[in-house]
């Protein structure tokens, strides 16, 4: 993308396709941040944690760990271990971006998150881009600090019925980013059943970060033999 | 700010940018032939697979019916081709209803 119009144009669309996540970021922001401050982090920390680190499940169960007066160590471990998923997550993004500056993508890969990476790895061929990867992460990162940020500050002023039904939030989004592309593709579709069933059967014996790494990649594995290569046609207009 | 928190931050922030920023440097160095393409390409789909199943049954922790409702209504409209923010606000929509008729 060297024409800067075209920049721009890709940065919103970006932005633009970033919004359903507000809805789940800013109130986990502020659940977040209200466990935070419980566990004994003053607001300036809690808002600092969401600024450095930006992965909301490992935060929450960092916090959570701190009340109950965990090591350090076995913090920042628990941290590396939850959000090992990302490396996976990242490969696909950068695959993605392979002409792209090292410099850029360094910067992209601080915004790798579950979300992210469900929205930008199911847009269309066209917005394959790191201006388009750039107005996503800027509008989930804004969010998650905001949301941090008012729940460290003003604590809860969303009513809880509100906060329980924003719960579905990221869900939704993930089975609606799906859909389309099963339609196209029973046997994607009966591999995505697949991986539900062994992701269930897994979280029974095993933390479900690790669970999540094991069914995602062996049930990859398993559908580059079963799905059917013309699958690639089907997404033709995927990245 | 407490030293003790600063270093856990840090620490954290280091151990969380390390394997985002492992493939940024690397994906350069590395061709991949096209089973492993085709490999890449599904790690989409399985990955949000376990990301919606089993959490979204646990919305709700005592009642998985408000998130299987919820998420059905979101599968629904996307089959229906909404727009993204549709599925997601009337996912958000249905539960808050169910919230009303079945509360807290």
């Amino acid at each position: 993308m060297s024409d800067n119009n075209n920049t721009k144009t890709q940065y919103k669309a970006g932005a633009k396709s970033g919004v359903p996540i507000i809805f789940g970021f800013i109130p986990i922001g502020i659940a977040y941040a209200i466990m935070a401050r419980h566990a004994g982090f003053s607001a300036p920390e809690t808002v600092f944690m969401s600024i450095a680190v930006f992965a909301g499940a490992s935060q929450m169960m960092a916090v959570g760990m701190y009340a109950h007066g965990a090591g350090i160590a076995a913090m920042i471990l628990t941290t590396f271990i939850l959000n090992l998923r990302h490396l996976i997550m990242s490969t696909c993004i950068m695959n993605k971006m392979r002409s792209e500056k090292t410099s850029a993508k360094l910067l992209a890969a601080f915004g790798v998150t579950d979300e992210s990476f469900a929205v930008f790895t199911t847009a269309k061929q066209e917005n394959c881009t790191m201006p388009y990867f750039m107005g996503l992460i800027s509008v989930t990162y804004l969010s998650w600090v905001a949301g941090s940020a008012i729940g460290a500050f003003t604590s809860d002023f969303l009513p809880p019925l509100l906060t329980a039904s924003l719960g579905i939030a990221l869900y939704a989004m993930f089975i609606a980013l799906i859909i389309p592309d099963l339609k196209r593709s029973s046997r994607l579709g009966l591999l995505v059943v697949f991986t539900a069933a062994v992701n269930t059967v897994l979280n029974q014996f095993m933390a479900s970060s690790w669970s999540l790494i094991v069914s995602t990649l062996i049930c990859a594995a398993i559908g580059v033999f079963f799905v059917d290569s013309d699958k690639k046609e089907d997404s033709a207009n995927e990245c | 700010m407490n030293a003790e928190i600063i270093f856990l931050i840090v620490g954290m922030a280091a151990v969380t940018y390390i394997p985002r920023a492992i493939p940024a440097v690397l994906i350069d160095k590395m061709k991949f032939g096209s089973q492993i393409e085709k490999f890449l390409k599904l790690i989409p789909y399985t990955a949000m697979s376990a990301l919606i199943f089993p959490g979204v049954f646990t919305v709700d922790s005592n009642r998985p019916w408000i998130g299987i409702t919820g998420g059905f209504a979101a599968g629904f409209l996307a089959w229906k081709k909404a727009p993204l923010i549709v599925c997601v606000l009337a996912a958000i929509a249905v539960d808050f209803v169910l919230y009303l008729i079945f509360p807290l």
